[in-house]
């Protein structure tokens, strides 16, 4: 029972994740493409060109195009009192152009993006991921300031779960010029651009990124399709899930152990009716057959109830997890025939033993 | 018009173990039972009485000599035919019941009956009429645990006698009880003799053996004496 219900429950919880990945992705689009900097030895915070965004635009396949650099060593704190409490916990800044939520497709929850006023004035403008604003218990619509490194930067906006990239919502987003003014020495080169292209040219479109983003110059570059990196995790999970299904198919082999046990028990104990009844003339065949079936009944019980173990631990699972109850149809069945098919196994030395048990052996005659 | 015979054991014998461990259980014994026949087998512990009876219940085979029941010769078939010969011909009745304890009187009695092509309806009928035979009809929905010890012997009776068989064995069947009930088994014994069944009981109880016609003494694997009452005309 424990083993088929862990079969089903592995299976099914894994196809419901994957119908919640499946979700996933066709809402955000599979057509993102990431450029990143390849760090290699002896090279610490590898950067892309500093043009690199519009380098990316040459590509013919790239719609929208939008280039980040994360910034190090910086302590985002919501207020002065409570830099103690923050220190500790390093919340990722990023620098941003206006592009950003427009590549990802991502709303704002509230407020405004950075804009090209705040980069042109270098306005100290701020926007952070929803994420965060949960953590420093920001009302919607609520203006507020953060410190950057002890610099006051006004909250403008707080931008939606980014699916594609959970770092992003425990985030602070600011201009590149702010950036460049209040915390790095020289000019920002971004580290990472987001490029939306054509549905259907991601591969390409990689391809070409590596040399119009690198156009032979010393940085090398890497490029992700996003929803590749997504399936890619789901792999893990399907090996996951693999490890359990085994678990699973030896804890019912273990279950049919212990059907083989309790059952060659139960010979001996009716040891006496098996010897009576064949004094009354049943036959070997109808002793053994007796048995098989009282084994095989006891598999098909234990299918039934692992299954509905199993489809209650998915609804468990499903219900925390949010994600989309998915349950194969040939998945229940087949958990019960395997439970039958290892209890008719496991019944085969007890129903043998019973039928070849002599009736002198047990009718104490005398 | 003579009476046919029913069991014929022609020089059996049956041993046990080989070389110089080898045991002799019964001894170049001949026996002929006729049909309608009472007949009692007694003796000592170790006489050969048990493998007797499972010699003329079919349980078991000789190792030498044959053995013929209701004209069939059962020494050389396989175990399925003689298990077959053994549920339409020999009925039995053990010292310990032997009732089958999550089953009531009349499943009891079924048992039986099971496998032989009768249909459930019909099963049940002749396990009730097999159980009134015995005087335990308001009894069939009883499990043996809330039966007496003569009550539980006489569905055994009643589960030996349902099938009509040629041959009706008993093992010591008042050995587990009283002076009460082991009067009321013999009783329905009596009564039960007709002219198309021996009854044959293995018995080391005086009594018993005094109510059959027929009393053979065994003695080390042999048949040391074959009396037979005097018929008082």
């Amino acid at each position: 029972m424990i083993g088929v219900a862990a079969i089903i429950a592995a299976v099914g919880l894994t196809d419901s994740a994957k119908g919640d990945l499946k979700r996933k992705v066709t809402e955000l689009g599979t057509n993102l493409v990431l450029v990143s900097a390849q760090s290699s030895v002896g090279r610490q915070n590898p950067t892309l060109p500093k043009d690199a965004a519009d380098r990316a635009t040459k590509v013919i396949t790239v719609e929208k195009v939008a280039a980040i650099a994360q910034l190090a060593n910086i302590v985002v704190t919501p207020y002065e009192r409570a830099k103690s409490q923050f220190e500790t916990v390093p919340i990722p800044v990023v620098a941003v152009d206006d592009q950003l939520p427009n590549v990802l497709e991502v709303p704002l929850v509230s407020g405004r993006w950075i804009n090209a006023f705040d980069e042109s004035a270098t306005t100290r403008a701020a926007v952070i991921g929803i994420g965060l604003a949960r953590e420093f218990n920001y009302l919607p619509g609520e203006m507020r300031t953060i410190e950057l490194n002890g610099i006051r930067y006004g909250v403008v906006g707080i931008l939606d779960k980014v699916e594609l990239e959970p770092a992003f919502d425990n985030a602070v987003f600011i201009a590149f010029r702010a950036a460049e003014q209040d915390f790095v020495d020289n000019d920002i080169q971004p580290n990472k651009v987001y490029i939306r292209c054509k549905n259907g040219t991601e591969t390409e479109t990689a391809i070409a990124l590596k040399t119009a983003v690198n156009l032979g110059g010393p940085q090398e570059v890497q490029t992700e399709i996003k929803a590749a990196a997504l399936e890619l995790a789901a792999q893990s999970d399907r090996q996951l899930q693999l490890i359990v299904v085994s678990m699973g198919l030896l804890a019912v082999i273990v279950g049919g152990l212990g059907i083989a046990n309790v059952m060659s028990i139960s010979v001996i104990q009716r040891s006496a009716e098996i010897g009576i009844r064949r004094a009354l003339g049943h036959s070997r065949a109808i002793i053994g057959a007796q048995f098989m079936l009282e084994s095989l009944v006891v598999g098909f019980l234990g299918g039934v109830m692992g299954v509905l173990l199993g489809i209650g631990a998915i609804f468990t699972g499903v219900k925390i997890s949010g994600w989309v109850f998915v349950l194969a149809s040939w998945l229940p069945p087949a958990g019960i025939v395997l439970a039958m098919l290892i209890s008719v196994l496991a019944g085969v030395y007890p129903s043998t033993r019973a039928a070849r048990l002599e009736p002198l052996e047990t009718l104490r005659l005398g | 018009m003579s009476a046919e015979a029913v069991m014929e054991l022609a020089n059996v014998s049956r041993t046990y173990g080989q070389g110089e461990a080898k045991v002799f259980a019964l001894r170049n014994v001949s026996l002929r039972v006729l049909s309608g026949e009472f007949v009692s087998i007694v003796g000592p512990s170790g006489s050969g009485k048990s493998t007797m009876l499972g010699l003329l219940g079919c349980l078991d085979v000789p190792t030498s000599g044959t053995i013929t029941v209701c004209g069939k010769e059962i020494t050389a078939l396989g175990d399925a035919e003689r298990t077959a010969v053994r549920g339409r011909t020999i009925g039995f009745v053990f010292q310990q019941f032997h009732l089958i304890p999550h089953l009531d009187a009349a499943g009891n009695v079924e048992t039986a009956l099971l496998y032989r092509g009768f249909k459930p309806a019909e099963r049940r009928d002749r396990a009730l009429a097999a159980l009134q035979q015995v005087g335990l009809l308001p009894r069939a929905d009883h499990r043996p645990v809330q039966l007496s010890g003569g009550e539980q012997q006489r569905v055994a009776l009643a589960r030996a006698l349902v099938t009509e068989p040629r041959i009706l064995l008993g093992d010591e069947p008042t050995g587990a009880l009283d002076t009460k009930n082991a009067a009321m088994v013999m009783e329905l014994f009596a009564n039960l003799r007709s002219p198309e069944r021996a009854v044959i009981l293995v018995t080391h109880d005086p009594g018993v053996a005094a109510a059959a016609d027929r009393k053979i003494s065994m003695l080390d694997g042999e048949i040391v004496a074959d009396e037979r009452k005097a018929v008082v005309l």
